[in-house]
């Protein structure tokens, strides 16, 4: 147990809380993650399988990063993107190692974006992944695929 | 209820999706390779299997192996033995082998101990050896691939991240050796497209040229790795990998894992 913490002052815990409710809340790439994983949900019934290993960070406005993948032919993969800032937009599209669109759907809904790749060849795809709009400065964002 | 409100989730993104403004049909790479999130994301085994699976129907049991090699103490041996002995799991998985996916359950905890990792994969391997009892191989998979990120990520938490990507390296060459074996016995240029991964052979190439241990990048066994993506290399780089350069790639990575599996080090 913390002594110091219990030897608090009611003044002092007043001046924390007041402290506590001054500060802005900042958004996690964890809490993007939980959402990404949330958007995978319909995909996991689907028979998806998600892999537990994750892609994410944050990015300004009209920011873009891309996330490089081994993919295969002959299996389906949706990637989902998330990002748990409130009214922001933003987008995940595939590409294969030429530059070109590759994925054969894609979607996309606020803090939500997704898109579906089936592979024409094995070989390195780019998940491109942009905030279009946001109302802060830096966005989190999180990315799961699954496959199947 | 829930598969309305699915329903319901759907029909509202596809919605959205036709107010989206539509992304460029092509895109300057060139742009990306600074922002890349990382170099690339290495396959989980799983994802090869769901391919192999689909091609028909191999002979997985004649692809597991009875030695599944000796722990010389070496950590780099040790990294690279326990990502083949993960690659065994899966094709223990292929194979519906009850009794050596506990085999090789039980063989990831020494070995993960070997490099100071055990806790990390101890409900792993309970895990695995309680779903292969129940025959639920789909869940095996699952669990063979989440102890193999349970024991990266232990290592980097440990400052180990070099010896880490070594694990995924072994688990890469032995996967390479049995998915090369499977479609040299029966040929489709479909087959050996799998083995098309420029980019991770590059990926798995910086990652040794970029050790920062130079007794670990000096290690005979790592020496030999790196070389054996440096002669692989050209040969998955055609259009259409033939079946000879199947068996040159099968050949190369063959002596690689007999050379981790040995006692000589």
């Amino acid at each position: 147990m913390n002594r110091r913490f219990l030897s608090l002052s009611p003044v002092r815990v007043l001046i924390a809380l007041a402290v506590l409710c001054l500060t802005p809340l900042y958004a996690t790439v964890d809490d993007a993650l939980s959402f990404a994983h949330e958007c995978a949900v319909p995909y996991v019934k689907q028979g998806f399988t998600i892999r537990e290993d994750a892609w994410g960070g944050d990015l300004g406005v009209k920011d873009q990063k891309a996330v490089t993948a081994q993919l295969f032919k002959g299996n389906e993969y949706w990637f989902c993107m998330a990002t748990d800032v409130k009214g922001a937009v933003i987008n995940v599209h595939i590409y294969d190692s030429q530059g070109r669109l590759a994925e054969s759907e894609a979607w996309q809904k606020g803090r939500f974006a997704a898109a579906k790749v089936v592979p024409k060849a094995t070989g390195t795809y780019y998940a491109i992944v942009t905030i279009e709009k946001s109302p802060q400065e830096r966005t989190h964002w999180a990315l799961v695929y699954g496959y199947r | 209820m829930l598969p309305r409100l699915i329903t319901t989730a759907l029909c509202g993104f596809a919605v959205a999706n036709a107010l989206a403004e539509p992304p460029p049909s092509t895109i300057d790479l060139s742009k990306f390779p600074a922002a890349a999130v990382e170099d690339v994301v290495v396959p989980v085994p799983s994802e090869i299997f769901i391919v192999l699976d689909k091609l028909g129907t191999p002979n997985w049991k004649g692809e597991l192996r009875d030695n599944l090699g000796t722990n010389t103490g070496n950590r780099a041996q040790i990294a690279l033995l326990l990502g083949t002995v993960i690659a065994d799991g899966f094709i223990a998985v292929e194979a519906e082998d009850s009794e050596k996916v506990k085999q090789i359950g039980q063989e990831v905890l020494v070995l993960a101990d070997g490099i100071n990792v055990r806790k990390a994969v101890i409900a792993r391997s309970k895990s695995i050896t309680d779903k292969a009892e129940a025959k639920d191989w789909r869940a095996v998979r699952s669990e063979l691939d989440g102890a193999l990120q349970d024991v990266r990520g232990a290592m980097q938490e440990l400052g180990d991240d070099e010896l880490a990507q070594l694990v995924s390296l072994g688990g890469w060459i032995r996967g390479t050796q049995v998915l090369t074996s499977i479609v040299g016995q029966n040929y489709s240029p479909a087959g050996a497209e799998l083995l098309n991964q420029p980019e991770l052979l590059n990926y798995f190439a910086r990652r040794i040229d970029e050790m920062r241990s130079r007794n670990l990048k000096k290690e005979e066994l790592v020496v030999k790795v790196r070389k054996l993506l440096r002669d692989i290399k050209p040969i998955i780089g055609k259009d259409t990998i033939t079946v000879e350069n199947v068996q040159k790639v099968n050949k190369l990575t063959t002596d690689t894992v007999k050379a981790i599996t040995s006692e000589d080090q």
